[in-house]
């Protein structure tokens, strides 16, 4: 035991004599030609590989993207969107033609997007009140709800500028006269669903007051339940985003038209926004999105052609390593 | 940048985004009707969101590291530890590391710092014979540069040894001399030491434990030597001298002698030498005489020229050896031509006025018609390694600046003995002591001899000047040295002057300033720390150096010998000159290299984060909404990037320690700051602006789409994290690649971050409190963690932000090399030694440079004569005092010298 001791002691001063010293074991790594030849070589074929596997999971999607915000105005109104999007008089129906160019396995997921909106604006993104969405009338303090927080002296519920502008355009799908089934649950995270919005917490006073922003909701409906705005609140990173609406749970056949009735309510001409309606298969690696495919393959051959580039730099010419005539004082010693 | 965002932010915000509720009661930051208003709030907004980028942790670790640095490195290392006096080195401060490794110019006083103040008889000559087999470290690094292997040379047992006695020779110990062909030359040489002198004996009256007080050491030294030689020296009282004369008849015959001491011609700075009129017991009159080289052969006897020629080359070949020089003569006297001078003699010593003078011009009258006997060759022994301590550092492009209070001879022969000043540089010598200068002070005209010595010096220094101009621009001229001595200095120092000295003193590789005061010391120092703008360093030990020592960016104290007073002043207290070669080329170098790179890579850091941040700001309309969440932002500094740069800071190491000194020339990057230059800075905000850009738009490329088979799409947050994820990785990867030995704490420390950050995230996002419950982020972790994007991501983007990084490092390396990473290169395979003999068996080995200066200095040249006289005459500290008139106070700082060393005394 007291030989364990002594060992133990015996080491920890040689592990802080090495310290004090500054010889602790080390490796010293120098990019030699081989090495830097050796590593550029190795990120290529990794690079390229993974880039290729994730190119054709991109490829393997099939997406159809439609912009219906201009089209589905009325001849009539084309030049003032503003005033159409307003007035609650005009039926807001409109019928969009979607050709499938390729078959669509199931389930085929249904995204709006929207572009130019800022989900992300500081005002916006903090107009909200977590803890109202969790517990409801319980909580009192929405004073992060500015500018829309009360309604009649009572908070409202769900609070806040993000749910006062739900998305409220609604879309049905016809395949040859035969509505499609759209599945509009489980398209929230789950964890938002059951930890974020309460069971109890029930959309008694939303959008009833006198400034009505975009979507309503059924007051029965608690609002873990509402998964569209549960969607809508999860705010989007960047300006131009896609949620997601609903999937369509049939496979889809090359050549099917599809016919979309949708509800062209939500206004985005104020500020020239647009809406479009996607959809989407999906893969391992989700949606359509070449660029990571395109980004590792990039890498990965850029590496490999740096490394064949340093090879015949290596070749022809050779700086031999550690030669001391590169030295400046020699240098100079040698020139004088 | 936060201009950009807020005018960006001034002109979006409008009504028309009604989904943001401007439309009525809009605060003040948002209104789009007072614009301006917008623009000033949101300029606040980003001042506080982009403040990362200062990184307030940067002081703590740089702090932390040099702090580390000196109570760890610097105090411990074992090469900077004087056993014998059991002194380590010990930083005082530990603000000043890196500036150790970027010193260009350091002054360094000489007694005790240089030399150690002891003088020691070390070698002789005696009627054309040179005696004494020891070599001078000078002497020792002459034969090695010329690749011969300097052999210890072996002193036996019996030989003697003494302090103030270094000498072996067996032809003259022992009696021995006797069996010389010129013993009678021998015999006058050792009276001549044993009777021409001003030593008091002391303490018994028996060779082991007598004591000499002498007002030189070299004087002790002398009569030491007498002693050895057995011509032991054992009393003294006002008129005779007594001597214990061993062999001097017979072989190992022993008698008193005692001699009658008629007249003492005293020593001064203007006679440079001194004689005893004596009587001997036989009642022949002799007077000895010792003094320089110049004065003696002066007052030479004709006849005899060979002896004469022979001895003049041995003092010129003692001299370029370092040594301090005396010519040892004397004359038979006729007892009437005696009378008749002695006559005068004691009318001049009776005189009231000009009694100095009147003794000088009567003592001119006997001191001729001399006998040359020999002469002496003292070693003012130098700390130990000097001179090769020197050579390294001005290999290292340091140049060296002597500062002493001795007199210009003294400083010299120092200079010479520590290779500061060889015979073929192309010395500058402005002195005071001309005969013109003296002839003006003579007459005793205060301001005349001021203005006089003015207009001299300027003359003398616009000539040095315009003779040295022409040497600056030839790279192939000779090096240049400097000799200035105080009187000068004090007009030189003179605002008028100030800027020619200083062109002058800048160009020199060294320069000596001898007799200067404590305060002008100083006053150099501060000249040249503000003239050049360059990192300067005192190194002195006693309380006369306190002040340069604070003058300097750099103040070290020699600590273990003199006093306190230096030491407690100074910033750094080694306990030999040599350490200094450890402290600055070592320690310096490698501070310099660490924190150059600690701060850089903060800088870098907290760009490359700050500027994702930035990008973001673009695409919120400018609304100064974060990217990334409160405690990320916060913690980024304090631990996910904290602790690697400082291990990094402490660890990281280019060369080791015995090639660093190898190659002094490394050193000149820390002069030239190589690697703290607006180009560094540049190429680091290159990295950091291309990495943050891949960081932004490749997530944000990826998040446009959905990322896995649920369909479902990230938010805000989910976004950032993975951002987030992606710079923590990046960020501590790319310390790895910039350091040049990989220490298993970098490894964990490295490692160890990243994981940190997992495990925060993994907490942060799934633990959730009643009381703060951070919505946002909650389970943001485990969706990214379910999707396989985010691997491949993680995989992606670290690598494409390091790609460019990389091939940077290595197109640096291949076609621009540092020079260090040459000499990591020559120095690859070899086996990691810390042992001494790793240090000597390099040393074995010439490099190119080194044969090429043999060759050089094989060459014949021209030559000049330096024969090394060196006395040093009393209390020249005092008559220095006194001739400047102004400084009467300096003296406290004897008094303060005196009470430290009593004050070290009392404690044995």
């Amino acid at each position: 035991m007291a030989d364990m001791n002594r060992e133990r002691h015996r080491t920890r001063e040689t592990a802080f004599y090495l310290f004090t010293q500054q010889s602790l074991p080390a490796c010293k790594p120098v990019l030699t030609p081989g090495w830097v030849i050796t590593i550029f070589l190795f990120m290529g074929l990794i690079f390229i590989p993974v880039g290729l596997i994730t190119l054709r999971a991109s490829h393997s999607v099939v997406e159809i993207v439609d912009r219906y915000d201009t089209e589905c105005v009325p001849e009539a109104f084309r030049i003032d969107k503003i005033s159409y999007i307003q007035d609650d008089s005009i039926p807001k129906n409109c019928s969009r033609f979607m050709k499938v160019h390729k078959y669509m396995k199931a389930p085929i997921y249904i995204y709006y997007q929207l572009d130019n909106y800022y989900q992300n604006h500081r005002r916006y993104v903090k107009s909200r009140s977590d803890k109202q969405l969790l517990h409801g009338q319980k909580y009192h303090d929405t004073s992060s709800c500015q500018p829309v927080e009360l309604n009649s002296g009572q908070p409202i519920v769900p609070c806040g500028l993000i749910a006062w502008s739900l998305f409220n355009d609604s879309f049905t799908f016809i395949r040859e006269r035969a509505e499609l089934k759209v599945n509009r649950k489980n398209i929230a995270w789950k964890s938002d669903r059951d930890h974020k919005f309460g069971k109890n917490v029930h959309p008694f006073n939303f959008q009833n007051g006198t400034l009505i922003g975009g979507g309503k909701l059924n007051p029965k409906i608690p609002l873990s339940d509402q998964e569209d705005l549960i969607v809508w609140m999860r705010t989007s990173a960047l300006p131009s985003f896609r949620k997601l609406y609903g999937r369509i749970e049939e496979d889809l056949d090359a050549d099917d038209v599809i016919v979309v009735n949708l509800m062209n309510n939500y206004n985005t001409y104020s500020f020239g926004g647009k809406k479009k309606l996607v959809l989407s298969t999906s893969s391992w690696l989700g949606g359509k999105n070449d660029f990571l495919g395109h980004a590792c393959v990039i890498i990965g051959s850029s590496s490999l052609i740096l490394a064949i580039v340093f090879t015949l730099l290596h070749l022809k010419y050779r700086r031999p390593h550690g030669d001391t005539s590169y030295l400046p004082w020699n240098r100079k010693s040698l020139s004088g | 940048m936060c201009l950009l965002g807020a005018m960006g932010s001034g002109i979006f915000i409008d009504r028309k985004y009604f989904y943001l509720g401007l439309r009525q009661n809009v605060e003040d930051q948002f209104n789009p009707s007072k614009r301006f208003l917008v623009i000033i709030l949101t300029m606040l907004t980003l001042l506080t969101l982009y403040s990362t980028i200062i990184p307030i942790s940067l002081y703590v670790s740089i702090e932390t590291i040099k702090f580390i640095q000196s109570s760890q490195f610097i105090n411990k290392d074992l090469n900077m530890y004087h056993a014998e006096t059991n002194t380590p080195a010990s930083a005082r401060t530990s603000n000043l590391n890196e500036e150790l490794g970027q010193v260009e110019y350091i002054f360094s006083d000489k007694t005790g710092t240089l030399t150690r103040n002891l003088m020691e008889f070390f070698k002789c000559s005696i009627g054309g014979e040179i005696y004494g087999i020891g070599m001078t470290e000078i002497e020792k690094g002459v034969t090695e540069r010329k690749g011969i292997k300097v052999q210890e040379v072996q002193t036996s047992n019996d030989s003697v040894q003494e302090k103030g006695f270094n000498f072996y020779d067996g032809r003259l110990l022992r009696g021995a001399w006797r069996n010389e062909p010129n013993h009678d030359a021998c015999k006058e040489f050792f009276r001549c030491l044993a009777i021409c002198h001003t030593v008091l004996p002391e303490g018994e009256e028996s060779p082991a434990k007598i004591k000499y007080q002498a007002a030189s050491p070299d004087e002790a030294a002398l009569v030491l030597a007498a002693k050895n030689f057995g011509f032991f020296f054992y009393r003294r009282t006002p008129s005779m001298i007594y001597v214990r004369e061993s062999h001097a008849e017979r072989m190992g015959k022993t008698q008193d002698v005692s001699y009658e001491i008629l007249n003492v011609l005293e020593f001064n700075s203007t006679r440079k030498r001194q004689s005893v009129v004596c009587r001997c017991p036989d009642g022949r009159l002799v007077l000895y005489c010792k003094g320089a080289d110049t004065v003696i052969y002066e007052r030479l006897g004709s006849g005899n020229d060979d002896l004469n020629k022979a001895t003049r080359d041995h003092l010129e070949q003692f001299g370029s050896a370092g040594l301090r020089t005396l010519c040892l003569a004397y004359r038979d006297l006729a007892p009437d031509l005696y009378e008749s001078w002695n006559e005068k003699f004691i009318k001049a010593k009776s005189s009231l006025r000009d009694r100095e003078k009147k003794l000088d011009e009567v003592a001119e009258l006997i001191e001729k018609e001399l006998i040359l006997i020999g002469a002496t060759a003292i070693e003012d022994k130098l700390q130990e390694g000097v001179p090769s301590c020197i050579q390294t550092l001005s290999r290292a492009g340091i140049k060296i600046w002597v500062l002493t209070g001795d007199k210009m001879e003294t400083a010299i022969n120092i200079a010479y003995a520590c290779n500061l000043l060889n015979n073929e540089m192309k010395q500058f010598i402005i002195s005071s002591e001309t005969d013109a200068i003296r002839e003006v002070e003579e007459r005793g005209d205060q301001t005349e001899i001021a203005c006089f010595i003015k207009e001299d010096v300027k003359k003398q220094l616009k000539q040095s000047l315009d003779e040295a101009s022409q040497y600056f621009c030839a790279p192939s001229g000779p090096k240049l040295g400097l000799v200035i001595d105080g009187k000068c200095l004090t007009y030189a120092l003179d605002s008028s002057l100030r800027i020619m000295l200083l062109t002058l003193g800048l160009n020199c590789a060294s320069v000596v300033c001898c007799r200067v005061s404590p305060l002008q010391k100083a006053q150099v120092t501060s000249l040249v720390k503000k003239g050049a703008h360059k990192i300067t360093l005192s190194i002195g030990d006693g309380a006369n150096d306190v002040s340069m020592i604070q003058a300097a960016h750099i103040g070290i104290g020699i600590s273990g010998l003199e006093g306190m007073q230096a030491v407690m002043a100074s910033d750094f207290a080694i306990a030999q000159f040599r350490f200094l070669e450890d402290l600055l080329l070592v320690h310096g170098r490698w501070s310099y290299i660490r924190l150059c790179k600690v701060v850089m890579y903060f800088f870098y850091k907290n760009l490359a984060f700050t500027l994702t941040q930035f990008w973001f700001t673009f695409n919120t309309g400018f609304s100064g909404q974060r990217f990334y969440d409160d405690w990320f932002q916060s913690l980024y500094n304090v631990i996910f990037t904290a602790l690697p740069v400082i291990i990094v800071g402490l660890f990281d190491k280019d060369i080791s320690p015995p090639l660093s000194k190898k190659y002094p020339e490394l050193y000149k990057e820390g002069i030239r700051n190589k690697f703290f230059k607006w180009r560094v800075v540049a190429i680091w905000a290159f990295f950091s602006i291309y990495q943050s850009l891949v960081f932004f738009y490749f997530i944000s490329a990826f998040s446009s789409t959905s990322q896995d088979r649920s369909g479902k799409m990230f938010g805000l947050w989910d976004v950032s994290t993975m951002a987030f994820t992606c710079v923590v990785v990046t960020i501590n990867l790319r310390l790895l690649m910039m350091c040049n030995s990989i220490t298993r704490w970098h490894c964990i420390s490295v490692g160890g971050s990243i994981l940190v950050w997992f495990v925060f995230i993994f907490l942060y996002s799934g633990i959730t409190t009643p009381l703060d419950r951070n919505e946002n982020m909650y389970w943001v972790i485990y969706i990214l963690m379910s999707t396989p994007s985010f691997y491949v991501t993680l995989l992606l983007v670290p690598v494409a932000a390091l790609l460019v990084d990389f091939l940077y490092l290595c197109v640096q390396r291949w076609f621009f090399p540092y020079d260090y990473q040459i000499i990591q290169e020559m120095h690859k395979d070899d086996i990691h030694c810390t042992g001494p003999q790793g240090v000597l068996g390099s040393k074995q080995q010439l490099i190119p440079d080194e044969e090429r200066s043999n060759e050089i200095s094989q060459l014949p040249r021209e030559v000049s004569k330096h024969s090394g006289f060196a006395f040093d005459s009393p209390g020249y500290e005092s008559f220095f005092a006194s001739q400047s008139g102004k400084y009467v106070t300096p003296n406290a700082w004897d008094v303060a010298r005196r009470a430290s060393i009593r004050h070290k005394a009392t404690p044995k």
